[in-house]
């Protein structure tokens, strides 16, 4: 019996807070952050680029190698700044090794003409539930002063059973760590928008919907562009 | 004698049924607690029934607001309680539960990749949601159908909000009452008794939670010169989704709103000596919306004052 009477106090004391694992893995990537669509001949731009890692964050490489296909028509020097030569088309690449060994490359067609256009300002995309809770609709994400507008259309729908549904921005879509948080959704129906100050367009890869609370993801969005 | 022994017994035995299904939906985190102890015969007036027990449930997955099953960050709930019954009068029998040590928590989330913890876990203890409840025999005490009607007080005594995002709870932070109607049926031989009950309840809630209607069957076998008892039961909760939804409320401490679900459970209870014995349950809900998936167990040592 004496025994049976120290059952209790030891299952009591054994309710401890245990490791549940994330797998967070993603492809490690270099990305140019600011591609254009054509220079102005005899004018320069400056190209940049950002090392995400192997769970999404940024990182630093410790080189970053600059390349054009046409060295003729635009020149590109190991800081990222190219000047448009002549009329025609190259292909501006960057490429670098992650700290894991890994060859990194990104890669923009640019145009040389008679001004400079900038690519798009907008990104769009569309969520796609990954639970069994709702998330529908089209999104978009446009350069505004100061930062972007996440903007979300009509047809946008997401569920109304979870308590503390939060809304991302992210590199990363198996967690929400080191993602920008934009804040809890309040909008469960039709169009809204959020501005976002000091976010670059092309920072982030993915929309991202979890209940942050109790981590469960609702749901993501890539950019389609 | 024999038979008289065996109805005994039988009543003794149904005060040990304390259904627990406390269950938390992360997401919908919520903990209520069901009580059939004494099922529908009342307990004889000075005699009582006493336990103290424990109750825990560790869910990583959970039904969702579409009945299907998704993953969540590991929780754990605890409840250490004590259970009494006492018999006010011939019919009129005092029913309390009181979880006096109840823990609520997370686990650490931990990058696979990386090794960091991501979230540091966290943890609530605290005193838990009390049941004070009357139950009232309408029929004979001592007939072998037994029909009676029973008042629960939910107090809300312990913690709805607790840890980073207020997601952790040892209670839903409500006053809830709950009328209940119970009818049982004893029967069986000299060398086993069986006895059959079925339960219906209205539960009335506050602060925006929708009420209820919960419904129970249950099943139950004396073996071993009545020994040892084997109970099986049948358990659910239908919400009428009254209350406020979980997106509309500021905090996170409604996770109790709007769950249903409808569980089996076993559970067998030993008498070691005439007054001592051990029990051991275990319960599981095979359908359910806004509740964890996963299934509960509960040990307890009981004295049965006879």
């Amino acid at each position: 019996m004496t025994k049976l009477y120290w059952t209790l106090p030891l299952l009591m004391v054994s309710a401890c807070i245990g490791d549940d694992l994330v797998y967070d893995e993603v492809e490690p990537e270099v990305r140019i952050m600011n591609p254009i669509d054509t220079i102005e001949i005899n004018t320069t731009y400056q190209f940049e680029a950002v090392y995400l890692n192997n769970v999404g964050v940024e990182g630093d490489l410790s080189s970053y190698l600059w390349a054009s296909s046409a060295q003729e028509i635009i020149s590109i020097e190991q800081n990222g700044l190219a000047t448009a030569l002549k009329a025609g088309t190259a292909l501006i690449s960057v490429s670098g090794l992650d700290p894991g060994g890994k060859q990194l490359r990104d890669e923009k067609l640019v145009v040389v003409g008679n001004s400079t256009v900038v690519s798009s300002n907008m990104r769009t995309g569309s969520l796609r539930t990954t639970s069994s809770y709702l998330l529908k609709g089209d999104f978009s994400l446009e350069k505004i002063s100061g930062g972007v507008k996440l903007s979300f259309n009509a047809n946008y729908e997401a569920s109304t059973a979870l308590p503390g549904l939060y809304v991302y921005l992210t590199n990363n879509l198996n967690t929400i760590d080191n993602a920008l948080e934009i804040g809890a959704v309040k909008v469960f129906k039709g169009a809204h928008s959020y501005d976002l100050n000091g976010v670059d367009l092309n920072q982030y890869s993915h929309v991202l919907y979890f209940c942050k609370p109790f981590r469960v993801k609702v749901g993501d969005g890539p950019f389609a562009n | 004698m024999e038979k008289q022994n065996l109805y005994n017994d039988l009543i003794r035995i149904l005060s040990m049924n304390i259904s627990k299904i406390a269950s938390t939906l992360g997401l919908i985190c919520f903990c209520f607690i069901q009580v059939f102890a004494g099922g529908d015969w009342p307990q004889p007036k000075g005699k009582g029934y006493f336990k103290v027990s424990q109750w825990w449930l560790i869910a990583d997955q959970h039904y969702t607001d579409v009945g299907q099953i998704d993953p969540n960050l590991t929780s754990g709930i605890f409840n250490s309680s004590l259970y009494a019954e006492y018999g006010l009068s011939q019919r009129l029998t005092g029913v309390v539960y009181f979880p006096f040590f109840s823990r609520n928590y997370f686990n650490n989330q931990v990058s696979a990749t990386t090794g960091e913890i991501l979230k540091a876990g966290e943890a609530i203890n605290s005193i838990g949601d009390t049941d004070i409840s009357f139950r009232y025999a309408l029929t004979k005490p001592g007939s072998s159908i037994a029909l009676s009607a029973a008042i629960l007080l939910g107090l809300p005594l312990g913690e709805n909000k607790g840890g980073s995002e207020n997601a952790l709870q040892t209670g839903d932070g409500e006053f809830n009452q709950m009328l209940q109607l119970g009818l049982g049926k004893s029967f069986g031989t000299d060398k086993i008794g069986i006895y059959t009950k079925l339960s219906v309840g209205v539960n009335n809630r506050t602060n925006d939670f929708s009420d209820e209607f919960r419904y129970g069957a249950e099943l139950g076998f004396g073996i071993l010169n009545s020994k040892l008892w084997l109970v099986t039961r049948l358990t659910g909760v239908e919400s009428f989704q009254n209350g406020k939804l979980a997106s509309e409320v500021v905090n996170s401490s409604i996770f109790a709103n709007n769950a249903e679900f409808t569980s089996i459970g076993f559970e067998a209870n030993y008498y070691l000596t005439k007054k001592i014995g051990l029990s051991a349950g275990y319960a599981t809900a095979f359908r359910g919306q806004i509740i964890y998936a996963a299934p509960s167990y509960s040990v307890g040592v009981f004295y049965d004052m006879k």
